[in-house]
C-alpha cells in the first residue's frame, strides 16, 4: 500500500518541490494550502507523514501542529516542519513543539527524502519496476559474467532499488556458480554522490560474497572516479570486453 | 548596530541569495559588482518580504521576466512551454524572496533583533521604479547567472 504523505504549504512552488522529491517513491501525495485545510485533510486521510510549512495565511503551521497534537487520532502522525528561518530561537521553538524533524528552506529534494527516511520507510514506486521486473531492468547474464547495467540518471531511488535487489541477486549468482560481476556505467557521463554510493555498495557486496568485481564506462568517467577517495581503487575498464578479459 | 555598518548586511543578503540559487535552482550565480545600465528598464518582477519587530525593513529581489521564467522552470523541473501563466512565475519569485528574507531574518534574530517575516509580495510590470525612503541602512548586491542578472536589495531601520 502506498505511503500517504500530506504536504501543507500556501506556496504551490514548495508543494511542487515536495511532490518532485517523492516522485520516484511509492507515495500517495495529498496537498493542502493552509492549516485549516491541512487539519481537515489529515482527519480524513490519516496520512503516514505530514510535511508542514510554518508561515501560512488562515492558519499557520504552528497552530495546526498544536491542534494536531491535541487530537487523539492525529497526534501520533509524524511531522516534518519547513521553515525559511534558521535562527537559533526559531529552531528551538520548532524542536520544543514536538515535531519529528525540520527543514530550513532552501532545501534539495534529496535532503527532504533523507529526513523522511529516518521516520518512515520509503519504497521505490512500482512503476519503476520493483521486484522481478526491476531485477530484469538492471541485471543481465552474459555467459559467466553478471552485468549490472546502471541507468543514465542515478539518484537515491535507483540506489535504493538496486540495493533491495542486490542481496537476492548475489545469492542467486553464488548458487549458480557465477563469480564475476561487471557494473556497467556506459550510460553515465558524470558522477554524483548517489553513483559513488552505488559503486561502493556493489563493491562491498561483491567482496563479501566472494564475487570479483569491475566497473566499465567512458574513460572520462573512470578518470573522474579516480579522483574520489571512495572509488580511487576501483578496477575500471573502458569496455565490457576489456573488463571480461581482465577477469578471465 | 555597528554590525550593519561594515558591509555585513550585504554579505548576509548575498549569501542567502547564493544559497537559494544553488540549492533550489541548481544555478551557478555569482556576485557582479556593477548593476548594468538599463537593468531597471523593461519588464521585471520584484519579490519582496518585510521584517517587523525590533528591526524593521524589507528585502527584495529584482529579475526580468525571462530570467523569472527560467528560474520557475529550474525550481519546478518544468520545460518553458509547460508554464501555464504568470501565477507559477510569481509564486516561484515570491518563494525565492521568502527564502532570501528568511536567511536575512535568521541572521537579524541571532544578532539580537527579533522580528517577524511577512508573506511575500510580488510587483511586476514594465518601466516602474520602487522608491524606498527613510531607512537607516540600505544595501544591494547584483548576481550574475549565465546571461541573466538579479538584484537583491535590503533596507533596515531599528525601532
Amino acid at each position: 500500500m502506498s505511503l500517504k504523505v500530506l504536504t501543507v504549504d500556501d506556496s504551490k512552488t514548495i508543494r511542487m518541490v515536495v511532490k518532485r522529491a517523492f516522485k520516484d517513491y511509492d507515495v500517495e501525495l495529498h496537498e493542502a494550502e493552509n492549516g485549516v485545510e491541512g487539519l481537515a485533510l489529515a482527519s480524513k486521510i490519516k496520512p503516514d507523514l505530514i510535511v508542514l510549512d510554518i508561515t501560512m495565511p488562515v492558519m499557520n503551521g504552528i497552530e495546526m501542529l498544536e491542534k494536531l497534537k491535541a487530537e487523539a487520532s492525529l497526534k501520533d502522525i509524524p511531522v516534518i516542519m519547513l521553515t525559511a528561518e534558521s535562527g537559533k530561537d526559531n529552531v528551538m521553538k520548532i524542536v520544543k513543539m514536538g515535531v519529528n524533524d525540520y527543514m530550513v528552506k532552501p532545501f534539495k529534494g534529496d535532503q527532504l527524502i533523507e529526513r523522511v527516511e529516518k521516520i518512515v520507510k520509503l519504497q521505490p514506486s512500482s512503476g519503476d519496476g520493483a521486484g522481478e521486473g526491476g531485477a530484469a531492468k538492471y541485471f543481465a547474464l552474459d555467459q559467466d559474467v553478471q552485468l549490472l547495467n546502471v541507468p543514465d540518471k542515478v539518484g537515491r531511488p535507483v540506489v535504493v532499488e538496486i540495493e533491495n535487489l542486490l542481496a537476492a541477486k548475489m545469492k542467486e549468482m553464488v548458487g549458480a556458480g557465477v563469480k564475476k560481476l561487471i557494473l556497467n556505467l556506459g550510460k553515465n557521463s558524470q558522477t554524483n554522490m548517489s553513483l559513488i554510493k552505488l559503486i561502493v555498495l556493489v563493491a562491498q557486496r561483491c567482496q563479501s560474497s566472494g564475487v570479483s568485481f569491475r566497473v566499465t564506462g567512458q574513460q572520462s568517467l573512470g578518470d573522474e572516479l579516480k579522483g574520489f577517495q571512495e572509488t580511487s581503487a576501483i578496477p575500471f575498464d573502458a569496455s565490457i570486453d576489456q573488463a571480461k578479459a581482465a577477469m578471465a | 548596530m555597528t554590525d550593519f555598518d561594515d558591509g555585513k548586511l550585504k554579505d548576509v543578503a548575498l549569501r542567502a541569495a547564493l544559497d537559494v540559487f544553488d540549492t533550489m535552482l541548481s544555478m551557478d550565480a555569482r556576485e557582479t559588482k556593477k548593476v548594468p545600465e538599463g537593468f531597471f528598464n523593461g519588464s521585471k518582477i520584484v519579490g519582496s518580504v518585510s521584517f517587523t519587530g525590533d528591526v524593521m525593513g524589507c528585502s527584495r529581489i529584482y529579475v526580468n521576466h525571462d530570467f523569472a521564467k527560467e528560474m520557475t522552470c529550474a525550481m519546478l523541473g518544468m520545460e518553458p512551454d509547460e508554464i501555464e501563466g504568470d501565477e507559477e512565475i510569481h509564486d516561484v519569485i515570491g518563494e525565492v524572496s521568502n527564502m532570501i528574507g528568511g536567511g536575512v531574518k535568521s541572521h537579524l534574530c541571532d544578532m539580537g533583533f527579533p522580528c517577524q517575516l511577512s508573506i511575500p509580495n510580488i510587483t511586476s510590470g514594465t518601466n516602474f521604479t520602487i522608491e524606498t525612503r527613510q531607512w537607516a541602512w540600505h544595501e544591494h548586491c547584483c548576481l550574475q547567472c549565465a546571461q541573466h542578472l538579479a538584484m537583491v536589495e535590503i533596507f533596515l531601520k531599528t525601532k
